[in-house]
C-alpha cells in the first residue's frame, strides 16, 4: 500500500550541527524510516540543497537564535511548517550558546563588539520567537528518543513529554548515586530521556536536557554547599546549559 | 534436615543450579559500585549486607511487556506474554522474603491472580540468607521481619561453612549433591539489634490522624523528588501502562507496564492536565502513609519491611523512621 510520505526538513541555526549527526547514528533504522519520510531540505543529509518552497509537515530546527539572520530563517521555516520541533539543547533552552547569557555584562558587551556579524543581546531558544510544537532536548539529541518521536508521529500520535528527572532513569539502571559518592550532579533537576547516559559512566549530569518544572533548586544547592563547593563552582554548574533559576539568584552576586 | 556447605564450594553450587534452572539470580556489586541482583555468570557474590537495590526487578520489572496486539483483517489478535522461565533467587535477605510475601497479598490474594506477577513468583525458587548483624538504617526488628518466610532454603553464615536448612520439598531437592554434608545441628538465632527503632503500635491510625502535622512540610522541604526511595524499595509496586507502536509496522503494537513513582509530579496527572497531588509535602506523605497506613487497612499487613533502603538511598537524608517516630511521639503526648 503506497502512502503519501511525510515531508521533513532539517534546519540549523547557530550550533555545531551535532544533533543532525546524532540522527545519522541511527543508520539502518533511519533508512527504514525513509520508507515513510521524504527529506525535503537538509544540509547534512543531502548532496545538494535547493531551498524548496513546498510546505513541510515536520521541521526539525537545531541551534539558537543569536542574530537577525537566524531569526529571519526561523520565521521563514515556521511559516511553511505544520509542526516545528526544537532539536537539541541549543534550540530548546539556548544550551551552550546560552553560556554567554550568564557571563558578567562587561564580557558580554566585548563579545558582541568582536563578533563578525551583528549579534543579538543574548542567545535565545526558538520558543522566544515562534511557537514550538515539540521539544527533543539534549546535547546532542538522543537518537533513540528521536526515533521514538518519529515512530509515534508517523502513527498519527503526538508524544507527550516525559516529566521525570534523570535520577528516575538512573535508578532504573541500578546505578550508585553520584550525590551519595560526593560528586556534584544535576540529575534531580534535569529532565530524563537520555537513559541517564552520563551518571551511568560515573560522570556528573550537567543538565543538558533542561531543568524540570518541579525542580527543588534550593535543596540541591544546599546539598552542594554541604559538599563544600564554592559559589562560583555551583553557579558554573547550574548555568552550564540553563539560565540561572531565579531561586538561586543569590549565586550571581559574587564575582 | 540440616546441612553444611563449605564456603569455597558456593560457586560450584551455583553452577549446579545453573544446570537446573533457566536463570540463577544472585546479589553482586555492579560496575557503578551499587549492589543489586543480577543473573549469575561467574561474578563475585556479594553477601556482606543487604543489597542497595532489591530483587524487585525479577518480579515487578521496571519495564514489562504484557500484551502484543496485531490487526488481522477486521479483528485483532491479542497475545499476552507470561514469563514462565524457571528461576532461582539466591541470597535474598529475610526482609526481602517478607517483601515478596507483602506483594503476594495484593497481586495474588486480593483481587485474584495477576498472572504477570504470579507466574514469575511460582516459577522462582527462593534461597534466603539469614543476616547475622544489623544493616545500615535497617529496622527489621521493629517490623518483625528479621526471620525469613516463604522460602525454600535458608543459608546461614557460620565460620567457614554455610549452615543450610531446607524448608520445602522444592528446597530439599536442590541439596541432592555431594557438596552438602549432613549435620545434626539445628540451632540458629535470628535476633538482630537494629540501630533504628520504630514504634509500630497504632501507627496506621496515628499517622492518618496527623495528616496535617507540621513534620510533613518540614521534611519534604528538602526532598529532591529524585525517586531514589521508591525505586530502591522492595515493595513499591506502582506502575503505569504504555502502548508502543512497533517501528516500521502499521498494524502491530505492544503494551508495557512501566514502573512509576509517587514522588513524581506526573504520577497524579489526570485528564485535562490536572494534578491532584502537586506539592512535595503531599507526595512524601503519600509514600509514608501508603507504607504504614493505607496498605495495612486494606491488606492487614504493613507495606514496609524495615530494610532501610529508602533511608540509605536518599541524597538529602529524609528518613521515614524519623517522620513516623516524630508523629508517634506526638500522638503519645496528646493521649496523655
Amino acid at each position: 500500500m503506497e502512502k503519501k510520505k511525510v515531508k521533513v526538513g532539517f534546519f540549523s541555526l547557530t550550533c555545531c550541527e551535532g544533533c543532525e549527526f546524532a540522527v545519522l547514528d541511527l543508520e539502518e533504522k533511519l533508512l527504514k524510516a525513509f520508507d515513510y519520510l521524504e527529506i525535503v531540505e537538509s544540509r547534512v543529509l543531502m548532496e545538494k540543497i535547493k531551498p524548496a518552497a513546498v510546505k513541510l509537515d515536520i521541521a526539525f530546527v537545531e541551534g539558537s537564535v543569536i542574530s537577525k539572520h537566524d531569526l529571519d530563517k526561523l520565521n521563514y521555516i515556521r511559516e511553511k511548517t505544520d509542526f516545528l520541533v526544537a532539536l537539541g539543547s541549543c534550540a530548546a533552552i539556548a544550551g551552550i550558546n546560552g553560556i554567554r547569557n550568564s557571563l558578567p555584562e562587561g564580557i558580554q558587551e566585548r563579545m558582541r563588539q568582536k563578533a563578525i556579524t551583528p549579534v543579538k543581546e543574548k542567545a535565545y531558544p526558538l520558543s522566544s520567537f515562534v511557537k514550538v510544537d515539540y521539544i527533543l532536548n539534549g546535547c546532542s539529541v538522543n537518537e533513540l528518543e528521536f526515533l521514538d518521536f518519529l515512530n509515534k508521529v508517523l502513527h498519527g500520535v503526538i508524544p507527550k513529554l516525559e516529566e521525570v528527572p534523570v535520577c528516575f532513569e538512573c535508578k532504573l539502571k541500578g546505578n550508585a548515586c553520584l550525590l551519595l559518592k560526593g560528586i556534584l550532579c544535576l540529575g534531580p533537576v534535569t529532565y530524563a530521556g537520555c537513559g541517564a547516559l552520563c551518571p551511568s559512566q560515573n560522570a556528573q549530569c550537567i543538565g543538558c536536557r533542561g531543568f524540570t518544572k518541579d525542580a527543588n533548586f534550593d535543596s540541591l544547592d544546599n546539598l552542594f554547599k554541604e559538599m563544600k563547593q564554592s559559589k562560583k563552582e555551583r553557579f558554573n554548574l547550574f548555568t552550564y546549559f540553563n539560565p540561572l533559576p531565579k531561586e538561586l539568584s543569590v549565586l550571581k552576586e559574587e564575582k | 534436615m540440616n546441612y553444611l556447605l563449605k564456603k569455597e564450594n558456593l560457586p560450584k553450587f551455583l553452577e549446579l543450579l545453573k544446570k537446573k534452572f533457566d536463570q540463577v539470580i544472585v546479589p553482586v556489586k555492579n560496575e557503578t559500585g551499587a549492589t543489586c541482583f543480577q543473573p549469575y555468570s561467574g561474578q563475585e557474590i556479594f553477601l556482606e549486607a543487604r543489597t542497595d537495590f532489591s530483587a524487585k526487578e525479577f518480579f515487578r520489572p521496571a519495564k514489562e511487556k504484557t500484551f502484543s496486539f496485531k490487526k488481522k483483517n477486521s479483528s485483532y489478535e491479542i497475545k499476552p506474554e507470561y514469563d514462565t522461565a524457571k528461576k532461582v533467587l539466591f541470597g535474598v535477605r529475610p526482609c526481602g522474603t517478607h517483601a515478596l510475601n507483602t506483594l503476594d497479598e495484593l497481586f495474588i490474594k486480593f483481587f485474584g491472580e495477576d498472572q504477570f506477577y504470579s507466574n514469575k513468583r511460582k516459577n522462582t525458587t527462593i534461597i534466603a540468607f539469614q543476616c547475622n548483624k544489623a544493616c545500615e538504617n535497617g529496622f527489621c526488628a521493629s517490623m518483625g521481619t528479621s526471620k525469613a518466610i516463604g522460602h525454600d532454603l535458608l543459608f546461614i553464615e557460620r565460620g567457614n561453612d554455610f549452615f543450610v536448612r531446607a524448608e520445602t520439598e522444592k528446597g530439599t531437592s536442590l541439596l541432592d549433591s555431594a557438596l552438602f554434608k549432613h549435620t545434626s545441628d539445628s540451632e540458629y538465632s535470628s535476633k538482630i539489634n537494629c540501630e533504628n527503632e520504630l514504634d509500630t503500635e497504632d501507627i496506621e491510625e496515628n499517622l492518618f490522624s496527623n495528616f496535617n502535622h507540621s513534620v510533613w512540610k518540614e521534611e519534604s522541604e528538602r526532598c529532591l523528588s529524585c525517586t531514589s526511595c521508591t525505586q530502591s524499595c522492595p515493595t513499591c509496586y506502582c506502575y503505569t501502562s504504555n502502548d508502543e507502536f512497533v517501528f516500521g509496522s502499521d498494524n502491530e503494537s505492544e503494551r508495557f507496564r512501566v514502573l512509576d513513582s509517587c514522588q513524581l509530579q506526573r504520577f497524579t496527572k489526570v485528564a485535562g492536565n490536572h494534578l491532584f497531588r502537586p506539592s512535595r509535602e503531599g507526595r512524601l506523605r503519600q509514600f509514608v502513609l501508603h507504607k504504614f497506613s493505607y496498605y495495612k487497612k486494606h491488606h492487614c499487613i504493613h507495606l514496609c519491611v524495615g530494610c532501610g533502603r529508602c533511608i540509605t538511598a536518599c541524597p538529602v537524608k529524609i528518613s521515614l523512621v524519623d517522620i513516623a517516630n516524630k508523629i508517634q511521639k506526638h500522638s503519645l503526648e496528646e493521649s496523655k
